[in-house]
């Protein structure tokens, strides 16, 4: 398994966010293939919503966000599913939350950038504010996309494609 | 000498059962369908795992804009990228509605029809239900009551295989049944709260038709069991569910005697005024515009109640200017469904310590109380609810926390929450109706449908009702965070149960067909779709229309063995 910090880069780099990364880190390229290229975020917003995809859904003991490129399948469900209203309302929510985090969020040390969304959660959820709508829903795909990732499925989630019989009582 | 015994406009719910009963009775049966032929190795769905479904199974909105405007909003919990070919495409098969109303024409044009989507609750109307409109004076009396109709209930059930329970409910009578989906615990918990709270109330399993201990002719068939997916809307490759491609047709087509063919729009049927008799059918090929003519000795229409009726209204002669078998101007009138938009949920504690195992296909069921058990009511009829209580889990991501706490929480089943919706009656009313439009046509040259269809007070002041008693059921069993939204009626013909166009009864003057589904004005012509009840009672009506087919097959092939007709 890659590290997350090798995927990061590659998937931040594999939708143009190159120049992004060294700006931040010096950071090597790493390739992906074509298809694999941006067709709706730009590089900032890709390292935004991988970094906080990242932080929502870690790597554990099971893939994370990351691992199962979340990122990518959001900039897809953008480009193919969105029309553009809902487009541009996605864009206008990522640059709300940049705003709500600051400026400076991507350069921030690791625990400082977890300890910063971990407020914007905590303030999002208590009383679910409408000014934290655009989070809640960018929080919302993140995790129906990891869900949805066959890692998250099976692995996280346990998923069973055919449970063959139906038990209303299972003990936990 | 005729190109076939019987014709049978439609392969779904109820034409998949004409195909059979006539095929098994040994005559040369001619199935139209008007879409394109599905084939389950090919077309099914249902074993797509989430990570192969793109974009979370999601229709892209530019294509619901473009092509999915009624179908999507209507039934956006069915209809998504992976199976949006099983339901049709609202620009290709337009529909219009008079001014100031709506209608959700929610379809699927393919083999089987919408038997292939729908949702597969299996009720059956009670002896309330056939003599509700005579004691109220509402409409017209049923010519059928329910003694007459139980024995091809039973004849039914048994061929497609209903799992449920035998509660012994007068109102809502037991059928043959294969073992039913276990309730929950919150599930029980509610049911004993509800049920010593309010006298006359019952919570039972939801009565569905899936197979749950599948008999040899069921396996011959090739069908197995319910795998407790939850994959129905998507197709079964189990065949586990009833529809007419798991079940009818096969069992049509084992017999050697069916023909079924497909992309076959019916226009027009033909009438000879000298025998007093249909000779056949005229239709347009989906593909190729080609016209053709196929005559028969019987025509059987079951291309569900808005479609057969515009068929009769398409079909003007000298005899029947204003549309065949229509002398009592009852064809397309009356039209119903069930209406919804009432219910309420809620969280149900003290299952923290339990999960479910499998994805069962059919929660609880609240059968009717009102004017049965309770005569206090500010309306008519009743309504019935269908429901569960199950872990709301968390995969929504709805939830506070991130990191580690918030991954794993998923793995709990979250709290339990109980949600119940109510399903209420629709009253016969000759001003809700279909006609063909006066001049806009589809792109084969048929007229398109004009809907006219209105709620009255009755249904209005029910559902206010099922809202509050929905609430209070709720309370009885110590839910807290009760959600009920205001009443918000569904769209006439979303709950997808359209029925009543062509309504049966004893008399020629105020009814289209006879007791036997049978037109009075045209002996061997028969609608055996929803088109025939003459009252909408509550239940979700597949079953019935089942029932009443086999039945009105089974006399046609007597009238015609003694030259009847």
């Amino acid at each position: 398994m890659k590290t997350r910090r090798e995927i990061l880069q590659g998937l931040i780099v594999s939708i143009g966010g190159g120049s992004l990364l060294n700006s931040c880190g010096g950071i090597a390229k790493v390739a992906l293939p074509s298809e694999d290229a941006a067709q709706f975020y730009n590089e900032e917003e890709t390292a935004w919503v991988a970094r906080i995809s990242d932080f929502i859904i870690p790597r554990t003991e099971t893939p994370g966000a990351l691992d199962v490129n979340v990122p990518r399948f959001l900039d897809g469900l953008m480009a193919e599913w969105a029309n553009s209203e809902t487009q541009e309302n996605h864009r206008r929510g990522i640059k709300k939350i940049q705003n709500q985090l600051g400026k400076g969020y991507l350069t921030l040390s690791e625990e400082g950038a977890r300890d910063l969304l971990e407020d914007l959660d905590k303030s999002a959820f208590e009383g679910r504010p409408s000014e934290y709508s655009e989070y809640r829903s960018l929080k919302s795909l993140i995790t129906q996309a990891y869900f949805a990732s066959e890692d998250g499925a099976l692995l996280e989630r346990k998923w069973v494609a055919v449970p063959g019989r139906w038990d209303p009582r299972v003990e936990i | 000498m005729t190109d076939f015994d019987a014709i049978v406009v439609g392969s779904g719910m109820s034409g998949g059962w004409s195909a059979k009963e006539l095929c098994e009775r040994g005559l040369k049966v001619l199935v139209l369908e008007r879409g394109p032929e599905i084939k389950p190795e090919r077309d099914y769905v249902d074993q797509l795992p989430p990570w192969e479904q793109k974009n979370l199974d999601r229709i892209s909105q530019e294509e619901i804009d473009k092509h999915y405007f009624k179908q999507y909003p209507g039934v956006a919990y069915a209809v998504k990228e992976s199976n949006k070919h099983f339901w049709v495409k609202d620009d290709e098969h337009p529909y219009e509605t008079v001014k100031g109303t709506s209608y959700d024409w929610l379809r699927g044009y393919h083999t089987a029809g919408r038997s292939i989507m729908w949702s597969r609750q299996s009720y059956r109307m009670g002896p309330q239900d056939f003599t509700a409109n005579k004691e109220e004076g509402i409409a017209i009396d049923w010519p059928v009551r329910y003694d007459e109709i139980k024995p091809w209930y039973d004849y039914v059930e048994q061929f497609v295989g209903v799992a449920g329970n035998r509660d012994g409910l007068p109102q809502l009578p037991d059928g043959v049944y294969q073992p039913g989906f276990e309730l929950t615990d919150a599930e029980k918990f509610f049911k004993a709260k509800v049920e010593s709270k309010f006298s006359g109330r019952n919570v039972i399993q939801a009565r569905v038709a899936h197979l749950t201990d599948a008999t040899d002719e069921q396996r011959e068939l090739g069908r197995t069991n319910c795998q407790a997916r939850n994959r129905c809307h998507f197709g079964c490759a189990f065949k586990a569910y009833f529809s007419s491609l798991h079940a009818t047709l096969p069992a049509a087509e084992r017999t050697g005697n069916m023909t079924i063919v497909h992309n076959a729009i019916v226009q027009t049927l033909e009438y000879d005024a000298e025998t007093k008799k249909v000779t056949g059918v005229r239709i347009v090929d989906a593909d190729t515009n080609e016209h053709r003519f196929y005559s028969s000795k019987v025509v059987f229409l079951n291309a569900s109640a808005i479609a057969s009726a515009m068929i009769l209204l398409q079909s003007k002669s000298e005899t029947f200017p204003d549309g065949l078998a229509n002398s009592s101007d009852q064809v397309g009138r009356n039209l119903m469904d069930h209406v919804s938009g009432a219910g309420a949920n809620g969280f149900i504690s003290g299952f923290e310590n339990q999960k479910v195992f499998g994805r069962r296909p059919g929660g609880i069921y609240i059968p009717r109380y009102a004017n049965i058990t309770e005569k206090d009511k500010p309306y008519t009829r009743g309504f019935g609810y269908q429901g569960s209580a199950s872990p709301l889990g968390n995969a929504g991501g709805q939830i506070a926390g991130i990191g580690r706490e918030f991954k794993e929480a998923h793995k709990s089943p979250g709290p339990w929450r109980i949600s119940i919706g109510a399903f209420g009656e629709q009253l016969p009313n000759p001003n809700n109706r279909v006609t063909l439009h006066p001049n806009k046509t589809d792109k084969w040259g048929n007229p398109v449908a004009l809907f006219d269809v209105n709620y009255g007070k009755n249904e209005h002041i029910m559902l206010e009702e099922a809202r509050k008693d929905a609430v209070a059921m709720l309370e009885s069993a110590g839910c807290t965070d009760i959600n009920s939204n205001p009443v918000n009626l569904t769209v006439p013909g979303n709950r997808i149960h359209e029925m009543g166009s062509a309504r049966m009864g004893s008399d020629p003057n105020n009814s289209v067909l006879n007791k036997w589904c049978q037109a009075h004005d045209v002996p061997n012509l028969f609608l055996t779709d929803g088109a025939f009840m003459t009252s909408a009672a509550c239940q979700n009506p597949s079953i019935s229309y089942m029932a009443f087919t086999a039945r009105a097959c089974d006399h046609a092939v007597k009238l015609m063995q003694e030259k009847v007709i």
